[in-house]
């Protein structure tokens, strides 16, 4: 069940690289590169929802996204980091770990 | 208006989440084009609600719309798990992914 995860947590990694490329790309290669991220991302968020259940991904795959993206912000370009931001961050990761507990795949239970 | 569009980003996005699921009952074309015209529309739509709405905030009901939106058709149409534990967990990482828009 882990190696699903793995693909959801990679692909909100890569949402974080395109979704910081879409604000600050400026060459060919760097929308070269939000591309190819936006492609990657995808594609592995639509593999792992084979397994797991689509809505439950799709919240994960955003919800990471955005603790990703707000992360980064504050960390590369400059954005002041608040205790309400590090408040809801946690609620977010206890929310995904929460989904990840009770979610059980395909096949694993005869349903 | 800018409203209008950024509810009709949000339902895109929602029947997006849904082809997902079709693709993978049945993978052909014709769901791969639905799949590809509803993100492809959603975006559109929500670059146009973003000339007027703040960025954080469009964002912010854009995903909470369609990840929500997705995770009920999910549950109603393909057989996902409607524990409430779930739904609560879904809502409380929608609710931190929301806040998190709103407050940036």
């Amino acid at each position: 069940m882990n190696r699903e995860w793995v693909k959801v947590v990679i692909a909100a990694i890569f949402e974080v690289f395109w979704v910081i490329g879409l604000k600050h790309a400026d060459d060919v290669w760097m929308w070269i590169g939000t591309a190819l991220a936006i492609a990657v991302s995808f594609y592995l968020m639509i593999m792992a929802g084979k397994t797991l259940p689509v809505g439950t991904v799709y919240a994960v795959f955003v919800g990471l996204g955005t603790a990703g993206t707000v992360l980064a912000d504050s960390m590369f370009f400059g954005e002041e980091f608040s205790l309400i931001k590090i408040g809801l961050i946690l609620l977010l990761l206890a929310g995904v770990l929460g989904l990840k507990l009770v979610t059980k795949e395909e096949g694993e239970v005869a349903s | 208006m800018a409203w209008v569009f950024l509810i009709i980003a949000g339902l895109f996005e929602m029947t997006g989440v849904v082809m997902i699921n079709q693709i993978h009952k049945n993978r052909n074309w014709k769901s791969i084009t639905a799949l590809f015209s509803s993100f492809g529309a959603s975006f559109i739509f929500l670059a146009f609600a973003m000339e007027t709405v703040p960025m954080g905030t469009a964002y912010a009901v854009w995903t909470g719309i369609g990840a929500s939106g997705g995770a009920v058709l999910g549950m109603l149409f393909y057989g996902e798990s409607k524990t409430i534990l779930r739904i609560v967990f879904i809502l409380m990482v929608l609710g931190a992914a929301v806040g998190l828009k709103l407050v940036s």
